[in-house]
């Protein structure tokens, strides 16, 4: 019976399913078939975001599908395509794929810059107008880079901190994940607090911005470190996972935390005057949707708004510092991040 | 029943004796299949440019299956390769950087890459052979040990290659293929040569279908299941040059992530089955085709991304059941 | 005669336009021994597995009890009392014997297991079968014989009226088959019918009260066994007169092919030696778990071993692996066959030239010559297969040791150990078999033939040795070779004997 495979009937079996298989593919495929036969834009831009992972991407993808149903509507000469991808080499090949969509315009905030590197110079290289969106290249090829300023996200955060701890006390910083974003935020927090000689940190570790590392890695350092004035959470969802470890624990040695992003849920807790949790720095997801529209209106060779320039080459948006004086002009209410 | 069993054996003797091994009848017809689905739903799909494109995705997992599969036809598996292509690609992107000469640096970084490959294959080799570890357990640690280890010599930053060559191999075309497609077809044939036409490849077939029985036969059982891990870390290390030269860099944190499964999957969609003792190096391409297909197709037609893996699953499972069937 | 149990009445099966079974009319008593006799592929398994419920009849009707059946499935027929002990046995090694007793029928109390219960009626089942076995032991610690008393046990708990023993002597040593005819005996009082499948002629005389003989589907008769002798019987089933079923022995025993002292493996075998010629088939003789296997595997190089000497053809080759052993001009036929001999899902060919395969090799396999050395096996050895491309796994048990055989034979060795070469395999096989041992040995070649049946090695072998607990309990030529001395000395009820053992003394 065991090699009873070898006969006739099973034959059967397997081509009657694959003609069952083929029919339901079929089917499929022509579903899907109907809205694309007709499409012939004028123009086409892809946009390239990696998965969401965490909060702050989850919020990324909310506001690329946003800008580009939008702005779809308000250009009907225009499609866009959104893909995500969950590494940076299914990046590359996403991009790939949107290459031989015959994109005009390619929007892309890389997973990795490295990885990206080539893929991007190729896209740029064959006259896609590109933008770049959070994470620099190292060789620049790209018509306009758009992020946010993170260097001055840490800065703000180290200088609120200071402030708060009359210039001495212990830190722990929980960071990201090691890309260069991370290093600049960090290298810069770590700047400004490098001039308050009493101040002490004490732990410098990786979140990857995952809540669920941030909790574990968060546990540790409270059970490491049993004097700890303020913690420096350099994500909005670390920051609640951050939380969640010191109120397990009981600590009431915590004086502040603070966190980075400008998450809903954080801006609220400091709107409603939070005892622990008292600022954050912005660093919005929604920059996405301004480079597709930076997308949209630099691949028509128009001006930006009443400027009498192109598109510029950087753009940086500014951190803010989000406190309970402030926290009311961020809150909005149906915003995924 | 007998006759129509009789009947069933001389088709199928047929088939073997004409090249065209039954069992890869299916995947390549599910192909086909999804071929000329695609053709038909997006109007890209044919295009030149995608159709190297989807070569070029799938060189860098199929070179990886290819080498897994003589690992499961010994009744093994191998976990580690994903984290294997970034350690490899660290080491690789390390030594390029090493030399003021481009050619030089390829020749040395490239060998080096190989070697090192098959040294971590020898790593899991010896624990599953004179350690007796079972290949889940042994791979399933070395997979944690292997992407820690790349993480901590690049310290888990991106390693960008200064050597102006090194992009040529993975980005490269020769006669219209890109390169990684053409070390692909040729490890491909490599391949089934070394399992269907020599000793090794019976040897091998038969440790997988019966490992005691290959014991008695004076098979070298344990130097077989060696071999299939050392093969399995130089295709691995193949691979991450492919990889880490069309990229012009390594990320040790993201390079080869899930890659494991994609060659386990590829290999299983391609009729090999995970208990050993029989596969097909073509069926392990064609799977490794088949899944390409599908991740093409799914962002040509603007699927959610979160619904391909779905569509994976879906493929795989339908797939095993077929043989399921078949081998009752 | 009080009613039958089961009667049928004309039973056929066919597959397609294959037809296994023609017009099968039988009836089983309550309290009898039905033997069926017949050769591989004669319809016995058909016939069993119809009555069972695992197949359907084409036509024909099944009666049991009075109750006529079209069709039975498997549940139903078990649920009417009808058991069947396969070949394989279904028990869950890790488990105790009483719960493998019980298993899918627990008997519970107030939703717990009522362990108490089960273990009496363990108990009980087993005293009634005068089988001492603990009900607490653990399947995996028990021998083949003992667990066949468990699978027994089990469809006598489930109040079984008719038990079906599919070859269950094939595994058996001589003494264990005793302890086994005497359960049947039991169930038989229990008025338990009994239906007995064996190709072993001289167990069914023994034990069956009647016999229904099979030959391709058809019933050749139904008849008392006193009514018949062994060599109607084979002859019945054979359909011909059979030739003597041994060949005569002619041995010419010339040079020394392999001589082995003081072979020992911890805890297993002891002291063991022996010295082999050529032309010779020498029988390793004693009951299963004497170490007979053991012996065979040292040689191999598969177990650890120490040995004074071992000189091979006037050499002392240093033996770690099977394959020093072939090199040396050994070649050892398992007695697992399925375990340790063939690859089941490779083809005919694949499987002959496996030990051989660097004949066929150069650089790259030659798979026309392979298959021109296999066609030549096919046609010399007479093996039935569809082609030979067919996974071994297709085939007949007697046609699988013959392409076992075959794999030896490719690597032309000069000393061949057959361990239980005919086991499982029907008269015919058996007789080709014992004719082309018989033939390598004139052809100068040295045998050594390890069997559990008494009767294989009196009628292949000379000289015979007796192993028992890991030594050579005695060394039997000529006359001596008979079924009751070569029992005396396995058993142990007999010392010594004129064995060379003796004569070797005690090395320092």
């Amino acid at each position: 019976m065991l090699y009873a495979g070898y006969n006739n009937k099973t034959e059967g079996i397997i081509i009657m399913r694959l003609k069952r298989l083929i029919k339901g593919a079929l089917l499929v495929g022509a579903l899907v078939l109907a809205p694309f036969a007709a499409s012939q834009a004028d123009y086409r831009i892809g946009v390239s975001v990696p998965a969401a992972d965490h909060g702050w991407t989850a919020g990324l993808l909310w506001w690329a599908q946003k800008a580009a149903d939008d702005l779809a509507k308000k250009y009907p000469d225009t499609e866009f395509f959104v893909v995500a991808a969950n590494s940076g080499t299914k990046q590359v090949a996403d991009v790939e794929d949107l290459m031989v969509k015959q994109i005009d315009a390619l929007v892309i905030l890389p997973h990795n810059p490295a990885t990206l590197q080539q893929v991007i110079s190729e896209a740029y290289d064959s006259g896609i107008y590109t933008v770049v969106v959070d994470r620099e290249l190292e060789t620049p090829a790209q018509n306009v880079f758009i992020a946010g300023d993170n260097a001055g996200m840490g800065r703000e955060a180290a200088r609120f901190m200071a402030e708060k701890m009359d210039g001495s006390g212990n830190v722990i910083v929980i960071e990201g994940m090691p890309i260069p974003i991370n290093a600049q935020r960090v290298n810069a927090f770590n700047e400004v607090m490098a001039k308050h000689p009493d101040i002490k940190i004490l732990d410098s570790q990786p979140s990857d911005w995952s809540p669920q590392k941030a909790l574990r890695v968060m546990e540790n350092l409270l059970r490491k470190h049993r004097d700890v004035d303020a913690v420096w959470a350099g994500d909005d969802d670390v920051l609640k996972a951050v939380m969640q470890a010191i109120e397990e624990a009981g600590r009431d040695d915590i004086k502040l935390v603070v966190g980075g992003g400008g998450s809903k849920d954080v801006i609220g807790m400091i709107k409603d005057e939070h005892e622990v949790v008292q600022a954050t720095v912005t660093y919005p997801p929604s920059m996405v949707a301004s480079a597709i529209a930076l997308a949209n209106t630099g691949v028509r060779g128009e001006n930006l708004g009443d400027m009498y320039h192109h598109v510029p080459a950087r753009i940086v948006l500014d951190a803010e510092l989000i406190t309970e004086e402030n926290a009311e002009n961020y809150y909005v209410e149906d915003a995924a991040y | 029943m007998n006759q129509a069993r009789l009947a069933g054996a001389r088709l199928s003797d047929r088939l073997r004796s004409s090249g065209l091994d039954f069992s890869i009848l299916a995947p390549l017809i599910a192909l086909v299949v999804l071929l000329v689905i695609s053709s038909l739903a997006s109007e890209y799909f044919l295009d030149l440019r995608n159709l190297t494109n989807i070569a070029r995705q799938v060189s860098y997992t199929g070179i990886i299956a290819i080498g897994v599969t003589f690992v499961i036809i010994a009744a093994g598996i191998d976990l580690s390769v994903g984290s294997m292509v970034a350690l490899v690609g660290v080491v690789l992107v390390y030594i390029i950087n090493q030399f003021a000469d481009p050619v030089q640096g390829v020749i040395i970084g490239l060998a080096m890459a190989v070697l090192s490959g098959a040294l971590f294959g020898l790593v899991n080799g010896a624990l599953v052979t004179w350690g007796r570890i079972t290949p889940f357990i042994a791979t399933l640690a070395t997979m944690s040990i292997y992407r820690s280890l790349a993480l901590y010599f690049s310290d888990a930053g991106e390693m960008v290659s200064t050597n102006s060559l090194f992009p040529e191999i993975g980005g490269g075309y020769l006669l219209g293929l890109p390169i990684p497609v053409w070390t692909f077809l040729i490890i491909a044939v490599l391949a089934h040569i070394l399992l269907a036409h020599t000793a090794f490849g019976r040897h091998l077939c038969a440790v997988g279908s019966n490992a005691q029985v290959a014991r008695y036969s004076g098979i070298r059982v344990q130097r077989i299941i060696l071999t299939t891990f050392v093969i399995a870390g130089a295709c691995v290390g193949i691979s991450s040059i492919m990889l880490a030269s069309r990229l012009n860099s390594i990320s040790p944190s993201d390079a080869g992530v899930f890659y494991e499964l994609d060659a386990i999957a590829a290999v299983v969609i391609g009729g090999t089955a995970l208990s050993g003792g029989r596969g097909s190096i073509w069926g392990t391409v064609l799977g490794a085709l088949i899944l390409g297909v599908i991740n093409n197709m799914l962002n040509m037609l603007g699927v959610s991304p979160y619904l391909q893996g779905l569509v994976k699953g879906g493929v795989i499972l339908v797939a095993v059941l077929m043989q399921y069937k078949q081998s009752r | 005669m009080t009613d039958p149990i089961i009667r049928t009445h004309n039973l056929c099966k066919s597959f397609g336009p294959v037809s296994v079974l023609k017009n099968i009319s039988l009836d089983i008593q309550p309290g009898e021994v039905l033997g069926i006799l017949g050769e591989n592929g004669a319809g016995k398994s058909t016939l069993l597995k119809l009555i069972s419920g695992v197949y359907t009849p084409t036509s024909g009707t099944i009666e049991i009890q009075g109750e006529a059946f079209k069709q039975l499935d498997p549940i139903l027929s078990r649920h009417k009392g009808i058991a069947m002990i396969p070949q394989e046995f279904n028990l869950v090694p890790t488990l105790k014997v009483y719960e493998n007793v019980f298993l899918g029928q627990e008997r519970r109390r107030r939703g717990l297991l009522d362990k108490a219960t089960m273990r009496a009626e363990t108990a009980r089942v087993l005293k009634s079968l005068k089988v001492t076995l603990n009900p607490d032991a653990t399947i995996s610690e028990l021998s083949v014989a003992e667990k066949q008393m468990v699978e027994v046990a089990r469809v006598l708990v489930n109040d079984a009226r008719v038990v079906i023993l599919d070859e269950p002597t094939t595994v058996l040593t001589d003494r264990e088959v005793t302890v086994l005819f005497d359960v049947v005996r039991a169930m038989q009082a229990r008025g338990v019918a009994v239906l007995f499948i064996s190709h072993k002629l001289k167990e069914v005389k023994n034990l069956c009260q009647r016999l229904l003989i099979l030959r391709d589907g058809e019933q050749v008769d139904l008849c008392d066994v006193a009514d018949v002798n062994e060599d109607d019987m084979a002859r019945k089933m054979v359909g011909r007169e059979l030739s003597q079923t041994f060949p005569e022995k002619q041995d010419h025993p010339t040079s020394v092919a392999l001589e082995l002292k003081n072979l020992n493996i911890p805890g297993l075998v002891r002291d063991v030696s022996l010295k082999l010629h050529h032309g010779q088939v020498l029988g390793l003789s004693g009951l299963v778990g004497s170490g007979r296997t053991e012996i065979a595997e040292a040689l191999m190089g598969l177990r650890r071993h120490t040995k004074e000497k071992l000189v091979i053809n006037g050499k002392e080759p240093v033996i770690r692996s099977p394959s020093d052993a072939h090199a040396a001009g050994l070649a050892y036929l398992s007695e697992d066959r399925q375990g340790k001999g063939l690859v089941m899902n490779f083809s005919l060919t694949e499987n002959i030239t496996l030990l051989s395969l660097r004949k066929y090799t150069a650089g790259l396999i030659s798979r026309s010559r392979e298959r021109r050395q296999a066609r030549e096996f096919q046609s010399k050895l007479a093996i039935k297969a569809a082609s030979l491309e067919t996974p071994v796994g297709l085939l007949s048990g007697g046609n699988q040791q013959k392409v076992y055989l075959a794999k030896l034979l490719d690597i032309d060795p000069d000393i061949l150990i057959l361990d239980e070469p005919t086991r499982g395999i029907d008269v015919n096989t058996k007789r080709e078999i014992y004719y082309l041992i018989r033939g390598l040995a004139e052809q100068g070649k040295a045998v050594i033939v390890i069997s559990s049946e008494l009767e294989e090695i009196i009628g292949l072998c000379d000289p015979v040795l007796v192993v028992r607990e890991g030594r050579i309990a005695a060394q039997l030529t000529g006359d001596q070779i008979n079924e009751e001395d070569i029992m005396l000395y396995a058993a142990g009820a007999r010392e010594t004997a004129a064995g060379t053992t003796e004569q070797q003394g005690i090395t320092p």
